[in-house]
């Protein structure tokens, strides 16, 4: 993909601005109806590993968030400040670090994990999972305390209370998963480094991006741009949908003339 | 065997509470707010723990571990002031209490349609929490602890933020339930036309301490008293 | 408040120095091999200097190189790649080409040299080998496969040796910069084509966490000239032409091609001047240009280098 041309073009003409993000929207259809392999399989890799890098940050977050969220313990405001700090990792510190520990000189190398795409999950779980621990501690600790009385009152042992809690908040639980998804697709540090762009194996949507402005194809980048702007909104357009399915009394509500709640 | 109460001391808000309750009874906690009527109630949920003296439901003694209590409490039903239901459907709020014990699935559906009908509120179990208005919302609240088919059944001033239609509503219900499934009842009210109305006895709670206990004609009529009669005929206590 | 302001304040003076409001600045668009070098760190206070000027640089792959010289945004352009640079001239994007400066390719893999080329003729040979050992799966390749001049020179030996080695499994292509490639070859243990500049410097700094060894080196093929191109002034106007043609001169002078010479990564020579020397390396004559620039040189009163005959 894009090497022909390469050759072919020599670097001569460029286009202006808005032409290139026009060709790159016509390159995008093309690409994708045309089912070019190369992009089928980076497009797949991207959401394997933020797919599961989400689901793995948030299967030990949320949890984790619960957890801290419903029991007081000593150290609990540090614990939570910790936990936000983390949410704001800068991804290309946490690919570092991962490369320094993985490297084949480094204390994990025997794993061999580096240049591989269980890498690249490791890093973007990384920084997921303080995402989905922190929003769910926020989530959590809104919940009405009284629900909590109620749920004890009707008999639930502290594991029943957990998941009962957390059904309740589990709008704002999905907008973490929602949240963590979108920064895990695009993030391009961390990937880089621990992930090495090796094409097949590696090179996810982002990390492509980088490759082909880097060799001046910028159509081509754009073209990806958009498939991955597409991705995301994809799932931001199902988080919204199930937002707005659990507001929908409410809004129900406001535009009739139902008795307000005074509760 | 004889549902028995007996508190003594208890917590800063609560001293030296001497209490029986008796099976099958309707018993009113009256008071000024304040006075520490909801922590009783709680005590008696077994939520709190007395800070001394004990608390003996059916003739066990409650003073024992986490696991126990949850099943003592199991036996035991409580509506709170405020619905406090969770954002879901109605048939789930009140469904939660079985699925906590395990019921299967179709014993779960006859019972919460049972409930809903035991309240008035037949057909409402597909509905959202968000769309009902605050008497229907209490009165799922009140399906909830009724579907457990509780012994004890503890209200924490129910119908305190309802038109009087929906206290009358709750009240025949109540009613209902004492007389026709012998549920004992401890209903924590300062509407006091609704403790002569509902109860059998009437007990007088006054900063954290029991004034009066008695029968609710008895109590009403010759309270024994001075703040007991001060506080009946309407003039706020101190 | 008051820290809002004074940030603010020192935000606004730091991007308003007046140091560089009085020096000209040029902006060189050129590869990442050349400036992970450190060739052009060594040039600048010399240039800086004679012409009082503010030297810069911009990081990039070759394709980009080129786009971003295209659309004039860069004031002149060093690369090394032919194919390339021609069109580039050929379009009527560059007005003057030179080949300026050659450095070299090493090929470099794992001390145990599975693929044994060690004792190989010549580079062709040596990837012959590579490719036969990586198909009995006793080794891997690492291509830097991102169309830089570094790739562009792999491929035209791969196709010199008849071989198309991509999508093969013991190929892989890391789409990255040189030192990236070069680390992820060391924990692959395979071997990869690099320029010696890179190698040298990377070697020194990692010494034993790299975990590779210069295989083979000298032949011919591994040669890697330098193109200087200067862009039309008349289509894009908005670029420093002039501090550029400075700049062109100063390469080709004797200044210039000496410092070229004598700069030294961990005590090696890695570039080696070239201007009037392309016979010599096996290109195309370039007279023409070379006359015009001797010519240009005694105009603004330097020097052209030794060996270039009076034409």
């Amino acid at each position: 993909m894009g090497k022909a041309e390469v050759e072919k073009k020599g670097g001569a003409n460029h286009l202006a601005g808005w032409e290139e993000v026009f060709y790159g929207l016509v390159k995008a259809v093309e690409l994708i109806f045309s089912g070019d392999p190369d992009v089928v399989q980076i497009t797949i890799l991207s959401l394997r590993v933020s797919g599961l890098a989400t689901l793995i940050g948030g299967a030990l977050g949320i949890p984790l968030g619960a957890l801290v969220a419903l029991r007081t313990f000593r150290g609990k405001t540090l614990v939570v400040s910790v936990i936000n700090t983390l949410m704001g990792l800068p991804p290309v510190l946490v690919g570092l670090v991962y490369y320094i520990l993985l490297s084949s000189t480094g204390p994990l190398g025997f794993l061999r994990l580096l240049y591989t795409p269980e890498a690249m999950i490791l890093a973007q779980l990384t920084m997921v999972l303080p995402i989905a621990a922190g929003v769910t501690i926020s989530s959590v600790s809104t919940i009405d305390p009284k629900l909590r009385e109620v749920a004890v009152s009707l008999g639930a042992n502290p594991l029943q209370e957990t998941a009962i809690l957390l059904w309740e908040a589990r709008v704002g639980l999905l907008t973490a998963l929602v949240v963590g998804f979108g920064a895990a697709i695009s993030e391009v540090g961390a990937i880089m480094i621990v992930g090495g762009n090796l094409l097949g194996y590696t090179r996810a949507l982002t990390t492509a991006i980088v490759l082909l402005t880097n060799q001046g194809e910028f159509v081509e980048a754009i073209a990806l741009g958009i498939i991955l702007l597409t991705l995301a909104f994809l799932v931001n357009a199902i988080l919204t949908l199930l937002q707005m399915r659990s507001r929908s009394s409410l809004f129900a509500q406001i535009y009739t003339r139902e008795p307000r709640l005074k509760w | 065997m004889v549902n028995v109460y007996k508190l003594f001391g208890g917590r800063q808000v609560l001293k030296n509470i001497c209490l029986d309750v008796r099976r099958g009874e309707i018993l009113s906690i009256i008071g000024p707010s304040g006075a520490g009527k909801t922590t009783l109630l709680k005590l008696m949920d077994l939520l709190l723990h007395p800070d001394r003296g004990k608390i003996f439901f059916d003739g066990v003694d409650t003073d024992v571990d986490e696991k126990r209590r949850r099943l003592l409490r199991r036996e035991m039903g409580m509506v709170f002031q405020h619905p406090a239901l969770f954002d879901t459907t109605v048939f789930n709020n009140v469904a939660l209490g079985l699925r906590i014990r395990g019921y299967p699935a179709e014993e779960i559906r006859k019972r919460v349609e049972g409930a809903l009908s035991y309240v008035g509120l037949r057909g409402f179990a597909k509905r959202k929490v968000l769309s009902l208005s605050a008497g229907e919302a209490q009165r799922v609240s009140l399906a909830r602890a009724l579907v457990l088919e509780p012994k004890l059944l503890l209200l924490d001033e129910p119908t305190a933020n309802l038109d009087p239609a929906n206290v009358l509503q709750i009240e025949e219900t109540v009613r209902r339930v004492n007389l026709e499934k012998g549920v004992t009842v401890v209903i924590a009210t300062h509407n006091l036309l609704q403790a002569k109305r509902l109860s059998h006895r009437v007990a007088f709670l006054w900063m954290g301490e029991l004034v009066e206990v008695g029968e609710t004609r008895e109590v009403f009529e010759n309270p024994r008293s001075e703040r007991t009669a001060l506080y009946l005929s309407g003039k706020v206590v101190y | 408040m008051v820290v809002a302001a004074i940030l603010t304040a020192s935000i606004v003076f730091s991007t308003t120095n007046p140091t560089s409001t009085t020096r000209s600045r040029l902006v060189i668009a050129t590869t990442t091999s050349t400036v992970d070098s450190g060739l052009l760190d060594y040039l600048k206070p010399y240039f800086d200097k004679r012409f009082d000027a503010d030297m810069t640089w911009l990081y990039l792959g070759t394709g980009q190189a080129i786009a971003v010289a295209s659309r004039g945004d860069a004031d002149i352009l060093l690369v090394h790649d032919r194919e390339k640079e021609d069109a580039f001239l050929a379009s009527g994007n560059g007005t003057h080409r030179a080949t300026v400066m050659y450095n070299d390719f090493v090929i470099i893999g794992p001390a145990n040299d599975p693929a044994n080329i060690r004792g190989a003729g010549g580079a062709v040979e040596a990837f012959k080998r590579i490719a036969e050992a990586g198909r009995s799966g006793k080794t891997l390749f690492v291509s830097r496969g991102d169309n830089s001049g570094t790739h562009a020179l792999e491929m035209k030996i791969w196709s010199a040796a008849g071989l198309d080695p991509r999508e093969r499994g013991w190929y892989m292509e890391a789409g990255q910069g040189m030192s990236s490639t070069i680390r992820i070859s060391s924990e692959k243990q395979a071997y990869t084509l690099s320029d010696r500049g890179t190698w040298v410097k990377l070697k020194s700094a990692l010494g034993e966490a790299l975990r590779l060894q210069i295989l083979f080196e000298g032949d011919k093929t591994l040669l890697n000239p330098y193109g200087l191109i200067l862009l039309n002034p008349v289509k894009y106007p908005k670029i420093n032409s002039e501090l550029a043609e400075k700049f062109f001169l100063f390469m080709v002078s004797k200044e210039g091609q000496r410092l070229i010479e004598s700069y030294r990564v961990a005590g090696e020579q890695i570039f080696f001047p070239a201007f009037g020397k392309a016979e010599d390396i096996g290109l195309p004559s370039e007279e023409e240009e070379v006359r015009y620039w001797i010519k240009r040189l005694s105009e603004n009163g330097l020097e052209p280098p030794p060996w270039v005959k009076q034409r």
